[in-house]
C-alpha cells in the first residue's frame, strides 16, 4: 500500500465508530488477504477488502470513505464466510457506507446513494417495491431515461411488470420509520 | 404440511414464474402455502446499505406477521435475498438489546421460535425423496444442469447455518432425483451482482458473463437457479452480454421449481415458462418437454 505521497487525515475514531455501530473489531484483521483473494469484484476496486481493513485500522478515514471499494462491494458475503478471524467484512463495508450516507460525505457512490434513497422512500409509503417506478425514477435522475428500455418492453409483454403498485400497511410503515429514526438518535 | 409463505416483491413481478412454479410444485407435494397477509418488503440490499435498524426491523416485522396471520411457526421464502435478510435479522436479534430495540420499532413482539427456510431447503429437508420420485412422470433424461446457488442461499454460514457453503449440493441432488444430470462446475456460488442490477449494469454483465461461460464450458445445457435476482441477471442480460463481449450465449435459465414442475408433468404455461426472456421453447421442444 502506497501512503507516502498522500495527504492523510488520521482519524483514530473510525475503527471505534465501526465497532460501536456494528460490533465488528477491525483490529482482529492480520492481513492474510483471504478476503481480497476471493472477492469477485476486486478488479474494479481502488483498494482490496484487505487494504480497506488496513486503512480503517490506521485511521485513514478519507481513503476508507472515498475509495470506490465500498461502492463496488456486492455484499456477496464471500469474505465474511471465509475470514479466519471471524470478521464480518461485508458488515464493516455496510457500516462505512452508512456512515458516508448519514454524514453526507462527498464521494462517488456509483448512484448507490440515490438508489437507496428512492428505495427507502418508496418503502415508507407503499410497503413494497414497485419495480416500474423504481427503475423509472432511477433512470430519470441519472439522466438515462431509456436505459434497459428494450428489456422493459419485453417484460411488459410477458406479464412480468405490473401496471399498478400494491400499497400495503402505509401507516404502520411510516410509524416504523419514525421510531427507527428516533432510536438512532 | 402448512407453512407461512413469504413471496417477496420480486415474485410478484420479475420473478413471477418462480411464484407460479413454486405453488404448483408445493401443491403436488402436499405443502400448503399460507401467504403472510399484507407482508412488507424485507428491505433487501438498500436497507442494509443505508439503514441498519430498518434492515433488521423489516424482516422482524414480517416474521411477526407470519405468526399473527398464518399461525405457523415455519416460514419459507423462495427469494435468496429475502431468505438471507430474514435469517440475518434472526441472528442479530439473538442479542437481547437489539431484539428489544427492534421490537420497539415494529411495536410488537418478534417470536424467537420461528424457523425460516429457503424454498430449496424446505423441499430437500422436509419432503421425502421418495415422494418426489413418485411424482416424477417425465424424468428430465439427458439434460445436463449447472446448479447455481449464488451467494445468499448459503452465505454467510453464521446466519444460514450451512456448513457446506463452499460447495453446496442439495440442488444437485434434487436435480438428480428428477432425472436430470447435474454437472460439476466452478462458479456455483459465485456472485451474479444482484444488488447492482439497476445501478451498475456493467458489473453485472461482467460477472454474469463469467457464470454463463463456466456453465457452458462444463457442458451444461441449462442453468438452474433458486433466486429471482439471479434469474433476472442470467436470463435477461444474455443479449446485452452477447453485444458487449461478442459472445453467443443462448442458455435456458430455469428455476429449480420449474424443472421439478416439468418433471411432474405440469403444463409449462402454469409454471410460467413462457415468460422467460431468453427463449426456452426451442430447447423444450427439442427435448420433448412441451
Ligand atoms: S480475511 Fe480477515 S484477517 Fe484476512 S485480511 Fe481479510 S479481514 Fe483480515
Ligand atoms: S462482500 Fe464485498 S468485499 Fe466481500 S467478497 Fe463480496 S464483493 Fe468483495
Amino acid at each position: 500500500m502506497k501512503v507516502e505521497s498522500k495527504n492523510i487525515i488520521i482519524d483514530p475514531g473510525l475503527a471505534e465508530e465501526i465497532k460501536k455501530r456494528s460490533g465488528e473489531n477491525v483490529f482482529l484483521c492480520y492481513q492474510c488477504k483471504k478476503c481480497a483473494a476471493g472477492c469477485p469484484n476486486r478488479k474494479f476496486m481502488d483498494a482490496s477488502p484487505t487494504e480497506l481493513m488496513r486503512k480503517v485500522q490506521l485511521g485513514m478515514t478519507d481513503d476508507a470513505m472515498k475509495d470506490n471499494t465500498i461502492w463496488y462491494c456486492l455484499s456477496c458475503q464471500t469474505c465474511t464466510a471465509r475470514c479466519p478471524q471471524d470478521i464480518d467484512i461485508a458488515h464493516v463495508v455496510d457500516t462505512l457506507r452508512i456512515i458516508v450516507q448519514e454524514k453526507g460525505v462527498k464521494a462517488d457512490t456509483k448512484n448507490s446513494r440515490l438508489f437507496n434513497m428512492i428505495w427507502m422512500k418508496m418503502l415508507r409509503f407503499t410497503g413494497r417495491i414497485y419495480e416500474v417506478a423504481l427503475t423509472g425514477m432511477l433512470n430519470t435522475f441519472t439522466g438515462k431515461p431509456f436505459k434497459d428500455m428494450d428489456l422493459g418492453i419485453k417484460m411488459i409483454k410477458s406479464g412480468k411488470l405490473k401496471l399498478f403498485p400494491s400499497i400495503k400497511r402505509t401507516s404502520e410503515m411510516m410509524k416504523m420509520f419514525k421510531r427507527a429514526k428516533k432510536l438512532k438518535k | 404440511m402448512k407453512i407461512a409463505y413469504y413471496p417477496g416483491c420480486s415474485l410478484h413481478s420479475t420473478g413471477i414464474e418462480y411464484d407460479m412454479s413454486t405453488r404448483q410444485v408445493c401443491s403436488a407435494l402436499g405443502i400448503e402455502l399460507a401467504e403472510i397477509k399484507d407482508w412488507l418488503c424485507c428491505g433487501s440490499s438498500p436497507a442494509h446499505q443505508c439503514d441498519e435498524v430498518m434492515s433488521v426491523a423489516l424482516p422482524a416485522k414480517n416474521l411477526a406477521l407470519a405468526k399473527q396471520t398464518t399461525d405457523s411457526n415455519e416460514v419459507c421464502a423462495p427469494c435468496a435475498s429475502c431468505y438471507s435478510r430474514l435469517k440475518i435479522a434472526q441472528q442479530k436479534m439473538q442479542d437481547p438489546k437489539t431484539k428489544k430495540d427492534i421490537e420497539q420499532v415494529i411495536d410488537t413482539t418478534c417470536p424467537d421460535d420461528i424457523k425460516v427456510f429457503h424454498m430449496l431447503d424446505l423441499i430437500t429437508e422436509k419432503v421425502d425423496d421418495n415422494l418426489i420420485r413418485q411424482k416424477v412422470s417425465k424424468p428430465l433424461k439427458d439434460i445436463k444442469v449447472a446448479c447455481y446457488y449464488g451467494c445468499l442461499m448459503t452465505r454467510p454460514p453464521k446466519a444460514t447455518g450451512k456448513d457446506n457453503f463452499e460447495n453446496p449440493s442439495d440442488m444437485d441432488r434434487l436435480i438428480e432425483i428428477i432425472g436430470a444430470e447435474p454437472v460439476d462446475w466452478n462458479l456455483k456460488t459465485f456472485c451474479c451482482g444482484a444488488a447492482f442490477a439497476l445501478t451498475q449494469t456493467d458489473v453485472v454483465l461482467d460477472l454474469t458473463r463469467q457464470i454463463l461461460q463456466d456453465a457452458l464450458a462444463s457442458d451444461a445445457d441449462v442453468i438452474s437457479v433458486g433466486c429471482p435476482l439471479c434469474h433476472a441477471n442470467l436470463d435477461m442480460r444474455q443479449q446485452q452480454i452477447n453485444k458487449k463481449f461478442n459472445t453467443d450465449f443462448n442458455i435456458p435459465i430455469f428455476y429449480f421449481t420449474e424443472l421439478m414442475g416439468l418433471s411432474f408433468g405440469v403444463d409449462p404455461k402454469l409454471l410460467g415458462i413462457n415468460k422467460h426472456i431468453t427463449n426456452v421453447n426451442d430447447f423444450l421442444e427439442e427435448r420433448a418437454l412441451l
